[in-house]
């Protein structure tokens, strides 16, 4: 096809896409990012990607879809995005996503929702959130992959609803330097691709220490995790009793069925296994990440970039409430949220016993694999397993009308869709959401220990 | 500069006039101190900014990196030359400093506070425990000794600084983030201090400390300290004192707010004094800031990414090797044999001033205890401790300054073995103390006319012989007879010699030999010349 007519056809593409399914904040269409150039086998050069408005860039603005920070521009690019640059990789755009990344629908955007490709022909669905530009991108075949952030289930979730793969790698191996900030814990930049071999360059490229980032895994630590590694044979894959498969979506129990059944025929074994602290996941969550997003949006008070009240930085005596009453709706909920959890009298009660959980939870997870763990100086259970597989979400995509009805009736309806990803984001566990069946939205996570991110690439390329 | 609308506003009460009423017993005065402290590093505490906070030439805003301003997807990264700065400190007070200690966010807002939050050591501080002693001998206080104890020492981000201005239609607050960033340690004290001597000895000694280890310029009047004092009397509640920029402030501050309490108290009026409150200083007067009601609760909140300050005790050892001598120490060394200085010289010694550019203590310390070396071994056992202590801190000194010399250029030429020699035709009276005065400003003031670029060593024989220096031991009868002569000849009448002779004003002698003494140059001693006069005017007495 003549150079000129393809990229004719890919604008018209690109623009009827970004119109009925409102993927990206930016886009700029260069010749050899809409034309799709894909990467050679071994490296990047030439692959096209998509990136989340909340990880910085210096070509395009960055918005986190939100008033607060129109039309402001960083002076820099995140690491991973410079990494992307220097191994070639074409940007094509900065991708929608709830407001600050937090939400699950996609739908908290000052551009508007993001609608599900999968569904092009009934009523508008959600993507799911808070990736979810970059989960549509990735659908669509825009791009070869998208860069999306994960804090609880950001990335897995709409990578589940978009029928893409979506991994969230161990917390620290990817460099959050110019990733703003939402829940600096949990916040994780993660990977979505439909071709595993295409996520694990990328991961590949990306997995490398930061100095500017104070959270990013050291060198020392990663040989550490090269040196544990041995051939696992045969691998031993756990099924969590607590992540309740009850009331899962219709069609989820014959595809789960089929993959057990593909993976026993593979040689692995097959056991359940129980972790009581997941029941605490979601308190724990919704205790610690409203409070860290509570202090994290405090700049942005207007003063230096973004949107400020032209008129007034002071109102009824409070510094900066008009420029930030244009925080949506569901920001402001979790700063009102977080800031509750560390008034003084709240501090002790909530903040650190979630933090306590966390710990147990963590505790658990290390009482259950088999591969050490070098934070917690856990030394692996001989006995343990390698590979867990959990769903990734107990629903299908609703409707965007049902979604914004069961959220009025309280946010926490809401807050119940990250029940199974959460976890591994508290624990900081590698953690691959993959769809059970082609244009499908159903599917399960493959979860390693922490550090151990190649096992969960090669479990899910084994089985692909 | 960045810009906001005005926020900020002092309200101003009615001055109450303290008369100088001193402290009474009845009313007894509980006293603790909060000072921050900008610590000198390199680079601020989480970012490479260069720290040069209180230069004031520098541009608004000139210091500052992404993280100062706190862009979005900026992190910070841990200075830790800081880290080293505030060990250095804990030990010198005799602080505990903990193994692990941690970060934590203090939330306000505030318009030179770009996070919306400052970083500091809530939960887990850096250090505790520690005090600093006073003495009477070394710091003036009326006690014999006061021990002031630490609570603790905690490492700290400081923030921005607010200009306010009045234009024609508004006021508005220029906002400059040049310090935004710096690194601070606060160090609050036990409520120790009874009376205001032990309060300015207390903040002079912490502050040579500071200066003395190198970790800050410990300067008041640029902000590079800053102190806060919290007060009680009686068992009342505690009052704050903020924005007190100076030690005489400071001082007047405790002064004015202490008799302010205690007329409260003496009328019964003490309604206001059961809450604790925050008050500032306007320069004659305390104010309410806020009390309790209107305190903002700060919610802390452990930094989510900031690793642990994790210290082996090796590493707490291992700058415990590189601690200097610390200043009492040094005192009390200068003070005792063999050096035996007067608490003034030792001083100067030990203490930085920061008021000349010609020297700095520590180089002059080191260049009076390697004279004072070398002088005891060419000069042996009866050596003059003296000696070393005059002709250094006074006579050397004050040639450099008249000359601007700084003491690094001079030393070149006089380094301490050919100080020591200098002193040693001191001490065995080849010269004179008047001939060494000449000598030594002689041989300084040829350096400074080459440009400090003649950097031959001095040849003193060569130049006594020269100017004909060399004290006369065996003098010749005839011409001290002449000199004695000439000087009565001159300097006196009848009524002169008169009251001189019968006794009625015996300091007219002290005269004459003066003047002989300048006569010949300080090369014939003073008793040979009071013999001689004693014997031409038949003096009896």
């Amino acid at each position: 096809m003549p150079l000129k007519r393809s990229l004719k056809e890919s604008i018209e593409r690109l623009s009827s896409f970004q119109s009925k399914y409102n993927i990206f904040t930016s886009i700029n269409p260069s010749p050899y990012s809409i034309t799709n150039k894909k990467g050679t086998k071994e490296t990047l050069t030439g692959c096209v990607a998509s990136i989340k408005d909340n990880i910085v860039t210096k070509d395009f603005p960055t918005t986190c879809a939100s008033h607060i920070l129109e039309n402001f521009k960083s002076p820099f690019d995140a690491t991973v995005v410079k990494l992307l640059k220097q191994a070639g990789v074409h940007i094509l755009g900065k991708t929608n996503l709830d407001e600050f990344g937090m939400g699950s629908g996609g739908v908290h955007s000052i551009r508007g929702p993001v609608i599900n490709p999968l569904y092009p022909h009934e009523d508008k669905k959600i993507m799911g959130g808070s990736s979810s530009g970059a989960a549509a991108s990735v659908a669509c075949d825009l791009v070869d992959f998208a860069l999306g952030t994960d804090t609880g289930g950001s990335v897995r979730l709409p990578a589940c609803y978009g029928s893409v793969l979506g991994f969230k790698p161990s917390y620290g191996r990817l460099s959050r330097f110019g990733v703003i900030a939402y829940s600096q814990s949990l916040d994780t930049v993660g990977i979505l691709s439909k071709k595993i071999n295409v996520l694990r360059k990328v991961f590949h490229t990306l997995d490398k220490y930061d100095m500017k980032d104070p959270t990013s895994l050291s060198v020392e630590l990663r040989e550490l995790i090269e040196g544990n590694k041995k051939v696992r044979r045969p691998l031993k894959v756990g099924i969590v009793k607590e992540f309740s498969h009850e009331s899962m979506p219709i069609g989820f129990h014959r595809l789960y069925l089929s993959l057990l059944e593909k993976l026993i025929n593979l040689g692995l074994e097959i056991y359940p296994v129980s972790i009581p602290s997941v029941k605490n996941c979601l308190p724990i969550y919704y205790t610690l990440s409203p409070a860290e997003a509570a202090s994290n949006l405090s700049r942005y008070d207007g003063i230096r970039y973004g949107y400020r009240d032209s008129e007034l930085d002071i109102k009824d005596g409070i510094l900066f409430a008009p420029t930030r009453s244009k925080f949506g709706t569901e920001v402001k909920n979790r700063i009102i949220l977080g800031n509750y959890n560390l008034c003084s009298d709240a501090f002790k009660n909530n903040f650190i016993k979630a933090e306590k959980l966390r710990v147990n939870l963590i505790d658990e997870f290390d009482g259950i694999f088999r591969f050490p763990n070098v934070l917690t100086n856990s030394k692996g259970n001989p006995d343990g397993l390698d590979i867990l597989i959990v769903p990734t979400s107990s629903k299908l995509p609703g409707s965007i009308r049902d979604f914004e009805e069961e959220e009025a009736k309280s946010p926490a309806n809401s807050y119940i869709n990250d029940v199974f990803t959460v976890p591994m984001s508290l624990a900081g566990l590698p953690s691959l959401s993959m769809p059970l069946k082609e244009k499908t939205p159903i599917g399960l996570q493959v979860v390693g220990q922490y550090g151990d991110d190649s096992t969960v690439l090669d479990f899910v390329e084994s089985i692909s | 500069m960045l810009q906001l609308a005005r926020f900020y506003s002092l309200a101003r009460t009615k001055a109450i006039h303290s008369h100088g009423a001193p402290f009474r017993p009845e009313y007894a005065l509980k006293c603790g101190l909060e000072i921050h402290t900008q610590l000198n590093t390199k680079n601020k505490l989480f970012s490479q900014s260069t720290n040069s906070a209180t230069s004031l030439v520098d541009a608004p805003n000139h210091h500052t990196s992404y993280y100062d301003i706190a862009l979005p997807g900026t992190q910070p990264v841990l200075n830790l030359e800081a880290i080293l700065f505030a060990m250095k400190l804990s030990l010198a007070l005799g602080s505990q400093v903990n193994s692990i200690s941690q970060f934590d966010r203090k939330h306000y807002f505030y318009g030179d506070q770009p996070q919306g939050y400052q970083l500091t050591q809530h939960y887990r501080p850096f250090a505790r425990g520690g005090k600093i002693n006073l003495s009477k001998e070394l710091d003036d206080i009326d006690e014999s000794a006061k021990e002031i104890g630490i609570l603790q020492l905690q490492i700290e981000q400081d923030t921005g600084k607010s200009h306010y201005t009045e234009t024609d239609k508004d006021v508005i607050t220029l906002v400059d983030l040049n310090r935004s960033n710096v690194p601070l340690i606060e160090l609050v004290t036990k409520p120790d201090f009874s009376d205001i001597k032990q309060v300015r000895a207390f903040i002079k000694k912490y502050q040579n400390l500071v200066r003395h280890l190198h970790i800050s310029s410990g300067d008041l009047e640029t902000g590079a300290m800053r102190v806060d004092v919290n007060l009680s009397i009686n068992e009342y509640a505690r009052v704050e004192l903020k924005n007190l920029p100076n030690t005489s402030s400071i001082i007047n501050a405790i002064k004015y707010e202490y008799q302010r309490q205690v007329e409260l108290i003496s009328v019964g009026d003490t309604s206001s004094l059961m809450e604790p409150e925050t008050r500032g200083w306007t320069g004659s007067s305390t104010v309410k800031l806020r009390s309790k009601e209107t305190t903002i609760d700060y919610r802390y909140m452990p930094d989510p990414e900031l690793p642990y300050i994790n210290l082996a005790q090796d590493v707490i050892s291992g700058v415990r090797g590189l601690m200097p001598q610390l200043p009492d120490d040094i005192m009390r060394m200068l003070m005792k044999k063999p050096y035996q200085l007067s608490l003034k010289d030792a001083k100067i010694l030990t203490y930085n001033s920061n008021q000349n550019d010609m020297y700095n203590h520590e180089a002059l310390r080191s260049y009076y205890l390697d004279t004072f070396r070398e002088f005891s071994k060419l000069a042996g056992e009866r050596s003059n401790a003296k000696l070393p202590t005059n002709w250094i801190i006074h006579e050397f000194l004050g040639d450099l300054n008249k000359l601007q010399i700084p003491l690094a250029r001079a030393k070149e030429i006089l380094p301490p073995p050919v100080f020591a020699q200098f002193l040693k035709l001191l001490h065995e009276e080849v010269i004179s103390a008047t001939s060494g005065k000449m000598l030594l400003f002689h041989i300084l003031e040829n350096f400074k006319q080459s440009n400090c670029q003649d950097l031959s060593i001095p040849d003193f024989s060569k130049l006594i012989e020269k100017f004909e220096l060399h004290a006369i031991n065996q003098v010749d009868p005839q011409e001290l007879m002449d000199l004695c002569n000439d000087v009565i000849a001159q300097h006196t009448d009848d009524t002169f010699i008169r009251n001189l002779v019968t006794g009625k004003k015996k300091s007219s002698l002290k005269f004459l030999i003066g003047q002989g003494m300048r006569r010949s140059q300080g090369r014939i001693k003073a008793n040979e010349f009071e013999k001689k006069f004693k014997e031409i005017l038949n003096i009896q007495w």
